[in-house]
């Protein structure tokens, strides 16, 4: 069975037709081409393919598409504006916070997500909200560190 | 004469692609009319395939193909040691092998098509234990593995794959010499590199008959080799095309799904992607091998090591298809006299067929198992002979003009001073804050790596140089490295070099990512063509007039005779260097009495290191290796029970996560007689391996409970405090 959704991606309002099993996640990267979220454990415990549902933080690969009919979701895709990164984007970039890159997208949206809710984080805040994004290359420290700089929006 | 940009914190010049979502992995190619592969696995350790029933699955509309070993070439794939077919054919021998192959337009048709194939076994008796593999009447997984391409000759038992055997001096006389003999046995855990892209391969047939191939593949070159073999298609008539890889850490060296990708390709017509669910990566990636290891050690009275016997028992499991080394064995095995001079030492090690999970390559393959048994063995030793542990270290401590244990001779050895500036840095000798407080030190070393790689730089109209290599950014930042070489060498600003990742037309040949080779060998040849076209360029300018003219003038010059200048270099370092890079690091631990729980108060580690090229990437490669040695120390293992994995979940094979991470000090003992380019060593495999035995270390000293056996959980120390305190 399919179903035509309507779905407001960064600001767009993008339609596709589903079939009701498939997944954000899979809508996002295959109907909408949007490729920069991610499937790693495709369980909803590594947080790459985390984005933004109505501004609340969720797993796109267990959340199916369906659900996002007419919602707002933003992507990784949707954080830079006007080709100026994000200052979580440059952050990461400056600092160090990536490596590989699979996760970034999710650790991004997330450190997004977590700045919106509170200005200032301190380190455990940090680390609390940024639980449920792994990341297998930094070691996290350097992750700590951007999300602090974007906070402060310092540069190096 | 200090460096310009060789040295300095650069930040990654792929960063904006890879914050943005804008980078392409391998999962994220798409061509026209693709369509994707999922494969059927194995629910049983050892069987007999009876009938394979695909028929239903080919009447589910919308599926376009549906393969058994049946519809393809008898041809057994590896990397060295050819064993293991692209879909089983009469047998399976583990839990999670591939019996058949579907296409379809959606993957979730394809994977409801799985559903409808219906398998019939047989089951075979299985060896699932280790240490019963090897006895006489032990069911043998192979019939004949001397008979498969790139076995090993040496097999004492049919479920040998290899044996490594390290001798120096004569342990009898050595034995005899020595006041105390130990002896104690370790086990280590199965455990996934847990990069976070599990495997993903795009395979399409162009028009011209040529197999495009794009892959989370290190080694791109050997992916060629290894298709062509697997394919029986002349190497030519295939390209692997370079994306960026989302993790390797050793495990993303193999061929995984290519070649069933490129049957389905080759059967539908259609461009075809495979990415494994991570559940698959879980059941059949090719993880870091199980280990039982046993040390016995000959120790005079005034605590010098005279003699070391080491036996260890790698559990493969089905297949030796994934291990790189010409000796189908693991280069960890070497490690079995750590850091230190045994002037009498015999390692025998063995890899093992088992029907479990065929193991391959992770992160400094073979070293953190015989580091953990080590370095534990050190201590348990230190504190029998009443000393302290790392006062005993440094009575045994490599020195210069020493072998290891594969007969290298090293010189300029830094072991004393790396393990004298972990201690300062660790407090060592101070006061420990409270009780159930405890320290340990451990320490490791590695060589930088060796391997071959072409390089080539090439002048562009606009003053740009671009520089051509065989080698993927598998996450660690090479690329940028090779461009800060190759400006430093040229001259230019950072941002006047670029890189292209040449796919595999462009070279001959490369030997990849992998054994903290990439800096090395990549960097060598980058910095050798970069020298040969500053030659060049030195002569335009002179021809011009201009001697020291810009690099922009010489190359509108040159353009506008319709020229390019191009330099190419090939390095290829075929033995390992006298210098090697020494690693100490302490582990400060609180165990909670009640539960057992250990936390990690501090960290220290410390590295000898040369020439850093970009501190951010170094200092990357530190952090990232040492998290996965703490995962690997407290919580990382896939539990097997009769060969059937039972965390088939990331959630539940517990990686390391951000609330996990302890503070840390990092020392950098900076010493510029590296073997690399501009004088560097190797960092990316140096943190990983002592991490497990610091923690054990540290876990004995605070509560006096001794783990032989990893991960380090709380379960383990809690039972042993318990008998301890019945016991008392």
């Amino acid at each position: 069975m399919t179903r035509k959704i309507c779905i407001t991606v960064n600001g767009a309002a993008r339609e596709a037709e589903v079939p009701t099993y498939r997944t954000l996640l899979d809508c996002l990267r295959y109907d909408l081409a949007l490729t920069g979220s991610k499937e790693g454990c495709g369980v909803g415990v590594c947080g790459a393919c985390t984005v933004l549902l109505d501004d609340k933080m969720v797993s796109s690969c267990i959340t199916l598409a369906v659900f996002a009919d007419g919602h707002e979701v933003t992507t990784v895709e949707g954080l830079a504006s006007d080709e100026r990164l994000h200052p979580v984007q440059q952050a990461f970039v400056d600092f160090g916070g990536f490596q590989c890159g699979i996760c970034t997208p999710g650790q991004v949206v997330a450190a997004k997500a977590l700045l919106d809710t509170v200005e200032n984080p301190t380190e455990a805040q940090i680390r609390d909200w940024m639980l449920g994004n792994l990341c297998r290359c930094t070691g996290y420290y350097k992750i700590v560190e951007s999300i602090q700089a974007a906070a402060k929006q310092e540069r190096p | 004469m200090p460096h310009r940009i060789v040295g300095q914190p650069i930040a990654r010049r792929d960063g904006a692609d890879k914050v943005t979502g804008a980078a392409r992995f391998t999962a994220d190619v798409t061509l026209p009319g693709l369509v994707w592969g999922k494969a059927l696995r194995s629910p049983l350790p050892h069987a007999r395939i009876r009938r394979i029933d695909t028929s239903k699955a080919r009447a589910l509309p919308g599926v376009l193909a549906v393969l058994t070993a049946a519809d393809m070439p008898d041809v057994l794939v590896g990397r060295r040691m050819f064993d293991m077919p692209v879909l089983a054919r009469d047998r399976v021998r583990f839990i999670g092998e591939k019996v058949a192959v579907v296409a379809a337009a959606d993957p979730e048709v394809a994977e409801e098509a799985l559903a409808l194939i219906d398998v019939e076994y047989e089951d075979l008796p299985a060896i699932i234990d280790l240490t019963k593999a090897l006895d006489s009447d032990a069911p043998v997984v192979h019939d004949n593995p001397g008979a498969y391409d790139g076995a090993p000759a040496e097999r004492p038992h049919a479920n040998v794959q290899s044996v490594l055997r390290f001798k120096l001096g004569d342990i009898e006389a050595g034995f005899r010499e020595a006041d105390r003999i130990f002896e104690h046995s370790f086990r280590t855990q199965l455990a996934h590199q847990g990069y976070l892209e599990p495997h993903a391969g795009v395979v399409a047939i162009d028009a011209n008959g040529r197999v495009q191939v794009w892959a989370s593949n290190k080694m791109p070159h050997r992916l060629k080799e290894l298709m062509a073999l697997a394919l029986q298609l002349p190497q030519d008539r295939i390209r692997v095309n370079l994306t960026p890889i989302g993790g390797d850490f050793g495990g993303k060296g193999s061929l995984m799904d290519l070649p069933l990708a490129y049957h389905l390709a080759h059967v539908t017509g259609r461009p075809v992607k495979m990415v494994m669910r991570y559940a698959e990566e879980l059941m059949a990636g090719n993880p870091r091998h199980p280990s039982v290891i046993t040390f016995r050690t000959g120790v005079t009275s005034d605590g010098r090591i005279v003699a070391r016997q080491v036996k260890a028992l790698f559990n493969s499991g089905a297949y030796a298809a994934f291990k790189p080394a010409l000796s189908v064995h693991l280069g960890g095995a070497s490690m079995g006299a750590g850091v230190y001079r045994i002037p009498n030492l015999l390692i025998e090690s063995y890899c093992v067929y088992t029907n479990n999970i065929p193991c391959g390559h992770a992160r400094s393959p073979g070293e953190p198992q015989m580091i953990f048994a080590g370095e534990s063995h050190m201590d348990m030793m230190a504190k029998e002979l009443g000393l302290d542990p790392a006062e005993f270290r440094r009575r045994n401590l490599l020195g210069d003009g020493d072998l290891l244990a594969n007969g290298h001779h090293l010189e300029h050895v830094r072991a004393q001073e790396t393990l004298a500036a972990a201690l300062e840095a660790s407090h060592w000798s101070a006061p420990k804050p409270g009780p159930w407080i405890g320290r340990g030190v451990a320490m490791t070393h590695r060589h930088i790596g060796v391997g071959f790689t072409n390089a080539r730089v090439r002048l562009e109209a606009n003053g740009m140089v671009t520089l051509l290599i065989g080698l993927p950014d598998t996450g660690t930042g090479a690329h940028l490295t090779l461009r800060q070489v190759v400006a430093e060498v040229l001259g230019l600003a950072l941002d006047e070099v670029q890189v292209e990742a040449a796919s595999t037309d462009i070279f001959e040949t490369d030997s990849g990512v992998g054994g903290s080779r990439v800096t090395h060998t990549g960097g060598q040849a980058a910095t050798h063509a970069a020298e040969k076209l500053k030659e060049m360029l030195a002569a335009e300018a002179a021809k011009l007039g201009t001697p020291g003219g810009s690099v922009r003038t010489i190359a509108q010059a040159v353009a506008r005779e319709g020229r390019t200048l191009e330099a190419s270099y090939f390095f290829d370092a075929k033995s390992h260097a006298a210098v090697t890079a020494f690693t100490a690091q302490v582990a400060e631990v609180a165990v909670d009495p009640e539960t057992g729980q250990v936390s990690v108060r501090h960290f220290t580690t410390t590295h000898d290191v040369g020439t850093i090229i970009n501190p951010i990437g170094h200092q990357g490669q530190i952090e990232g290796g040492l998290i996965q040695g703490l995962g690997y120390a407290l919580m990382e293992e896939l539990p097997t029970e009769d060969g059937r994995i039972s965390t088939l979940n990331l959630g539940e094979c517990k990686l390391p996560t951000i609330c996990d991470i302890p503070p840390l000090t990092t020392v950098l003992l900076e010493d510029p007689v590296g073997p690399g380019p501009f004088r560097a060593k190797s960092i990316g495999e140096g943190s990983t391996s002592p991490v497990a035995p610091a923690i054990a270390n540290a876990v004995a000293d605070a509560c006096g409970v001794r783990i032989l056996d990893l991960p380090i959980t709380a379960e383990k120390i809690y039972f042993a405090l318990k008998a301890g305190k019945q016991r008392s």
